[in-house]
């Protein structure tokens, strides 16, 4: 039996890989996959998983300064999430990892190095209660049009991981909406308090998808994803969906967009925006955006501080 | 660095209700069994209603390689060990004017006395 497996060269096992890909059927952890798809999906997940963690640092950052008990036990059930998001998610990158012999140890490193980047949105300040809610709002709303994306992926792990994780984003949504809703149905103060968070993130929200094309940063993975298929739409589609979904939402709320210039073409069914500033993204890769080096400190000293309690744990087996 | 031997990888699972079969959740690193139940707790039954966990060590399973998941394609000529290759005796049942006891009627049957 086990000599079907000697008998089938890297070809046989590459052209048997694409039909299983091509057919739906679902990659596992221990299956035969090329090197590009291994170290595809350990860049998309690695990041993906320290997003995750990095990402409820600037929404802790308004747990103890929450309006009410109500909104703290809200918010902190939220930060609680995406610290277990990146739990499972690193669990999917390490079993990827495997043949390197690498471990969640190492993505650390490679976060505090700055190797290991994490979403651009998870850089800039929180600086009122009205970006704690546009965060859960619309930042997951963003994040929500790209994980439901890849719901289907080809890589099993990754997308049943992704089901557990959409299923509680919808919780995310909903609670950065009763926030919002709230502010804006309250005073002048607390509607222009949205308004400002609204205008501060927008360009931010913009450069989370990526860029249409690689020509604008020089390189992109979605190619590579959509052939595997990892993702099925493009960082455009992806951003027009997001505006489809939000922009009627967030005019219906008496707000204004932020590009005044932005229309939907009834012809060419698409959104015409002004191109974000796409520097923001270089920046926040070499770890310069506004808060990028408070939120790495704080992990690594939480990191260093806690591990006397991996140390005190690693001694009770063997 | 402690990491590479400090942790062990546990599969998880779990049931909703007392009456439901065992479902793998996910897995998770954790040093022993004690505390893969306390973190299977904090990962994955945050929300959902759960009546048993149940955590296994990876090096505990036997599971199959690429090569033996091919050896279980059933190959489509078995319909004598499935109800539907007796499907045809609905219609000579009808000339008896009777009725066939089906798979829907036959599972009808348990529960309590009337
Ligand atoms: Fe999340
Ligand atoms: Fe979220």
């Amino acid at each position: 039996m086990t000599n079907l497996a000697l008998a089938a060269t890297e070809e046989e096992k590459m052209e048997r890989f694409m039909e299983k890909i091509e057919k739906g059927i679902k990659i596992e952890a221990d299956d035969w996959m090329p090197e590009e798809y291994r170290t595809t999906l350990i860049k998309l997940i690695s990041m993906h998983g320290m997003s995750e963690i990095m990402g409820a640092l600037p929404e802790k950052e308004w747990v103890p300064k929450a309006p009410s008990l109500h909104r703290k036990l809200g918010i902190m059930a939220k930060v609680q999430d995406e610290m277990g998001h990146g739990q499972l998610l690193l669990r999917v990158a390490e079993d990827l990892l495997k043949p390197y012999g690498k471990t969640r140890g190492d993505l650390m490193q490679d976060l505090f190095t700055g190797k290991l980047k994490f979403h651009n949105v998870f850089h800039a300040e929180t600086r009122t209660w009205g970006d704690a809610g546009l965060i859960g709002w619309l930042v997951d709303g963003a994040a929500i049009i790209t994980q439901t994306d890849m719901l289907n992926a080809s890589y099993g792990p990754y997308a049943r991981a992704l089901h557990r994780i959409c299923a509680e984003e919808v919780f995310h949504a909903q609670h950065g909406e009763a926030i919002i809703m709230a502010l804006a149905e309250g005073t002048d103060e607390q509607r222009a308090m949205i308004q400002d968070a609204l205008n501060r993130w927008w360009n931010s929200l913009l450069v989370f998808f990526g860029p249409a094309a690689k020509e604008t940063l020089g390189t992109s993975k979605q190619d590579v994803t959509i052939k595997y298929k990892i993702r099925t739409k493009t960082n455009e589609q992806l951003r027009q969906d997001f505006f489809t979904k939000y922009v009627p939402r967030i005019l219906s709320l008496g707000l204004e967009l932020p590009d005044k210039t932005m229309h939907y073409n009834e012809e060419k069914e698409v959104w015409v925006y002004q191109e974000p500033d796409w520097s923001e993204l270089k920046a926040v890769a070499r770890n310069e955006g506004a808060r990028s080096q408070a939120r790495l400190n704080l992990r690594r000293t939480s990191y260093q501080t806690n591990a006397w309690v991996r140390d005190a744990l690693a001694a009770t087996i063997s | 660095m402690s990491e590479k031997t400090f942790y062990q990888e546990y599969e998880v699972f779990s049931k909703r209700t007392p009456s439901s079969g065992f479902q793998h959740q996910f897995s998770l690193l954790a040093p022993n069994e004690d505390m893969a139940m306390i973190m299977a707790q904090e990962n994955f039954m945050r929300r959902e209603p759960v009546a048993d966990i149940w955590v296994v060590n990876r090096k505990h399973i036997r599971g199959m390689n690429e090569e033996e998941k091919l050896t279980l394609n059933r190959l489509d000529n078995k319909e004598y060990r499935t109800a539907k290759g007796y499907g045809y005796l609905k219609k000579k049942w009808r000339k008896y004017e009777q009725q066939m006891l089906d798979e829907k009627e036959i599972m009808s049957w348990g529960g309590k006395k009337k």
